[in-house]
């Protein structure tokens, strides 16, 4: 890959890229060091063949795994017991998205569920293809994004009729 | 909490997938989906998340590729420069291991050994110069001065050697 074949694959990948890291870690300023980190060692890295769908992929699977570094690491919280409310407050997109439903919905999920719900819907991955990015079984992904599924439609249910009751 | 699926599901994820949902999907498909449970939630689900990524992405201040590409290379050359300069710099600190421990060991067996060469040495120097060695030309001398030389020469390799893994790290 040449400096021109990567700005153009940069420019494609790179939002989607950081909106999935912001919002699974709920840090804007975590998601930009992570971006950054991501690039640089698939750049450094030997990329599978097959393209910029096997590329764009293999890059998530190196922010997933920096995600899961950052949240291994001593001091910070394990990804399964970071506060929600948490990691939704210091998310600066808030701001932006704040009047969308999706926020206070998302606020209530656990980071991996809001990991595999993110690659699943937002990013259209397969559950063998979240199962190579996140190393995770594809039987077990199947469960938990039934069961996140089910459990954030609910509270966008909720959401939409506390809305609806206000308006 | 039950696990089921649904039949439909599948060709509904392709739809919303590809942005067929509702209007490029047959009357049956949106007459199920009214229906079930299993495939509403995952309209309102995935519609939710890719309407909140377009938001995130249009959002998204990213930065330069230039410079990333930049920041790599320069990674992947001192990447490349740490292995090749690994195997020399073992090799360095093996040799300079072995100096210290040859220079070790020979001030160890001479000190043991009463400094049997020096004294065949001194039948070769002039007398007179013993005299401008302050500790005579005794073998009280003798030791004394080696011992210490051996551990000045001890003491430079010792901080060489340090030096150059402080350098190195």
């Amino acid at each position: 890959m040449d400096s021109d074949a990567f700005a153009g694959f940069y420019q494609r990948s790179a939002p989607g890229l950081r909106a999935y890291l912001v919002r699974v870690s709920g840090n804007a300023a975590l998601a930009d060091d992570l971006m950054q980190e991501s690039y640089l060692r698939f750049l450094c890295a030997t990329r599978p063949e097959g393209g910029e769908v096997n590329y764009r992929r293999y890059l998530y699977r190196i922010a997933t795994n920096l995600l899961r570094d950052h949240w291994r690491r001593p001091g910070a919280a394990c990804i399964e017991d970071v506060p929600e409310q948490f990691l939704a407050a210091r998310d600066r997109l808030s701001s932006i998205d704040s009047q969308a439903m999706l926020e206070p919905a998302l606020a209530r999920m656990r980071p991996r569920e809001r990991q595999l719900l993110w690659l699943a819907h937002a990013e259209g991955y397969s559950h063998r293809e979240i199962s190579e990015i996140t190393g995770l079984s594809a039987a077990g992904i199947r469960l938990l994004l039934f069961r996140a599924r089910r459990k954030i439609a609910r509270l966008l249910r909720q959401q939409i009729a506390a809305d609806r009751g206000r308006a | 909490m039950t696990f089921r699926t649904c039949s439909y599901e599948k060709e509904l994820h392709q739809a919303l997938k590809d942005g067929h949902w509702p209007e490029g999907c047959g009357q049956e498909l949106r007459t199920h989906v009214d229906g079930c449970g299993n495939c509403s939630d995952l309209v309102l689900v995935t519609q939710t998340f890719q309407r909140a990524r377009t938001e995130s992405e249009r959002a998204a201040p990213c930065g330069s590729p230039s410079l990333l590409w930049w920041r790599a290379q320069l990674r992947r050359r001192n990447a490349a420069a740490e292995r090749v300069s690994r195997p020399i710099t073992i090799a360095q600190t093996f040799a300079w291991f072995v100096t210290v421990l040859v220079g070790v060991v020979f001030v160890a067996s001479q000190y043991s050994h009463g400094l049997r060469w020096a004294s065949w040495w001194s039948e070769f120097v002039p007398p007179r110069a013993f005299h401008l060695l302050p500790f005579g030309s005794g073998q009280v001398g003798w030791n004394l001065v080696l011992l210490i030389s051996g551990f000045a020469v001890l003491a430079l390799l010792s901080a060489l050697v340090v030096y150059l893994a402080a350098e190195k790290s």
